[in-house]
């Protein structure tokens, strides 16, 4: 088995007063994808925060590859719900941003390539507010990954969706890393988005957040929305959805 | 890997997420010549009951002036020629440029300085607790201030004329620069830094790259709301010390009872006014066009 590409120990976050989470342990592996759901307002996207270096840990460590994660990196970018692209540029200027920022000279391929990848080849000179809100984030996760990142960090990147959308975007995601190979760590509220997309689930509590269940996914490595009637899959809903409900 | 090739995988069709509709619809336009015509209407309206009042005798032209009495005033003030300047008189007949040239360029300079320090302190103040925490109680304090109430210590700093006029521009024009700056500056979005930095932006540019432009448009309403009130202010500084400019001759017509005469120079101040306002925000359009709703 390969070595964590990212390794949260013991991770604990306070902000006076109010203890958010506490004592979390967290791994994931190149290729994997690891879903931590829990209840809204438990400090999943505290987690993520913490774990992308925009804010440090009370306790613990987290490190990439070995290495002390010590603020943000271009290694370990994180998505959040809603826009993050830049809405003052096209679209393409927003996937050659990373590109640029690293020195790179192949921007202007990266960008294209990406675009084409996202089915947004039509759409480089529009500005984001000209994009749906499904473009707009296959863009957003397209912005990210421009960096060639080894580690992937996303907020509910689907939560401004409606159903159909999400959907389709979901099923364009298990496609898009299953391509890549980019280590996911997927933070979201919704059951069903955490089994369609993880290949581990990792269950957080109520505020201050533990870890009260971790469980690898039995399911189909591409999955889609043939998935979501595949009777392991309702089984593994039902039983995921009871142990959220009566926590 | 293409996206067809994605989208087999996967049986996604992704042209199903399409732009939205509402990007497509288009109100009906309201722009060019209808919108002229009816911004225009509202003062031909008023101007002819004006004539009409002042031909009737209802309006004494002592009180106000009868509109074609201006206009041939302001034609006198543009095209006639003009006489031999004495010291100490404010000339009228033909001086319209030089007054004119003279106060846009106490104007220019004025307003090019309080750009100068509001852009900065305004993006200080907007980006660091400690510089609002210190600076800005006294900011606040300071531009309470009447224009008018600086003038006498104006006139005491920097003598009678130009120093003085420039001063009390810059301090009308600086105010809105520096709190529409500070404000567009702090509400940037945390997320659009963060994707910077998860992007590789060092933080030493992230003021240029980030915060700039997506300040811009609140940015640019200070620096509209900057050059009115620098222009508006620049009145107050004209009417002492200076022969030369709108301020000093509406001034000078005061003292002989010429109402035309200042009507002509509250023409003046607002044709250029409105009309600075119509290039600066030209200008800025292609730069803060994302932000249109």
């Amino acid at each position: 088995m390969s070595a964590p590409a990212l390794r949260a120990s013991r991770l604990g976050k306070r902000y006076g007063r109010l203890e958010v989470f506490s004592g979390v342990d967290l791994e994931v592996r190149p290729g994997e994808v690891v879903a931590v759901l829990g209840p809204s307002g438990c400090g999943k996207s505290t987690l993520l925060r913490v774990l992308a270096g925009l804010e440090p840990p009370d306790t613990g460590e987290v490190t990439e590859t070995g290495k002390p994660v010590r603020g943000p990196s271009p290694e370990r970018p994180m998505v959040v719900q809603g826009a993050t692209l830049f809405p003052w540029l096209g679209l393409r200027a927003n996937l050659e941003w990373g590109p640029k920022a690293l020195g790179r000279k192949d921007f202007a391929a990266v960008a294209e390539a990406l675009l084409a990848a996202t089915g947004l080849a039509g759409s480089g000179d529009l500005l984001p507010r000209q994009l749906s809100g499904g473009m707009r984030q296959r863009a957003a996760i397209a912005q990210v990954l421009a960096n060639e990142p080894p580690v992937l960090l996303l907020d509910e990147p689907f939560g401004a969706l409606d159903a159909q959308t999400r959907l389709r975007m979901q099923e364009w995601l298990v496609g898009f890393l299953a391509q890549r190979g980019t280590a996911t760590v997927l933070v979201t509220h919704d059951v069903e988005e955490a089994l369609l997309l993880g290949h581990r689930l990792v269950r957080l509590s109520h505020r201050p957040a533990r870890v009260v269940e971790e469980l690898a996914l039995d399911l189909p490595l591409r999955r889609s929305r043939a998935t979501l009637s595949d009777p392991g899959f309702v089984s593994l809903k039902s039983r995921v959805l009871e142990a959220v409900l009566d926590a | 890997m293409t996206v067809q090739d994605l989208e087999g995988a996967a049986g996604v069709d992704l042209a199903a997420d399409l732009p939205p509709a509402s990007m497509h619809a288009r109100r009906r336009p309201f722009t060019g010549w209808r919108r002229l015509l009816l911004g225009l209407s509202l003062p031909a309206l008023l101007i002819t009951v004006w004539s009409l009042a002042a031909a009737s005798g209802v309006l004494s032209s002592r009180l106000l002036p009868a509109p074609v009495d201006i206009v041939t005033s302001a034609r006198d003030f543009v095209f006639a020629e003009r006489r031999t300047t004495i010291p100490g008189i404010v000339p009228f007949r033909g001086s319209a440029a030089d007054h004119v040239t003279a106060s846009l360029a106490r104007w220019m300079v004025a307003y090019l300085i309080a750009v100068a320090v509001g852009l900065p302190l305004g993006m200080g103040l907007g980006l660091s607790r400690w510089v609002s925490a210190a600076v800005d109680p006294l900011f606040q304090a300071l531009r309470s201030i009447p224009i008018t109430a600086w003038l006498p210590i104006a006139l005491v700093w920097f003598g009678l004329g130009e120093g003085a006029a420039r001063y009390l521009v810059f301090v009308g024009a600086v105010s809105p620069i520096v709190v529409a700056t500070a404000d567009a500056t702090a509400r940037v979005p945390r997320a659009l830094v963060d994707t910077a930095r998860m992007l590789g932006t060092p933080r030493r540019d992230l003021a240029r790259r980030v915060y700039l432009p997506a300040a811009l448009p609140g940015i640019v309403t200070g620096l509209r709301l900057g050059l009115t009130l620098g222009w508006t202010s620049l009145i107050v500084g004209e009417l002492t010390g200076t022969n030369r400019g709108l301020g000093a001759m509406m001034f000078a017509a005061r003292e002989v009872g010429r109402l035309d005469q200042i009507i002509v120079g509250m023409v003046a101040f607002a044709v250029i006014g409105f009309a600075a306002d119509f290039v600066l925000r030209s200008a800025a359009r292609p730069f803060v066009r994302w932000a249109d709703a």
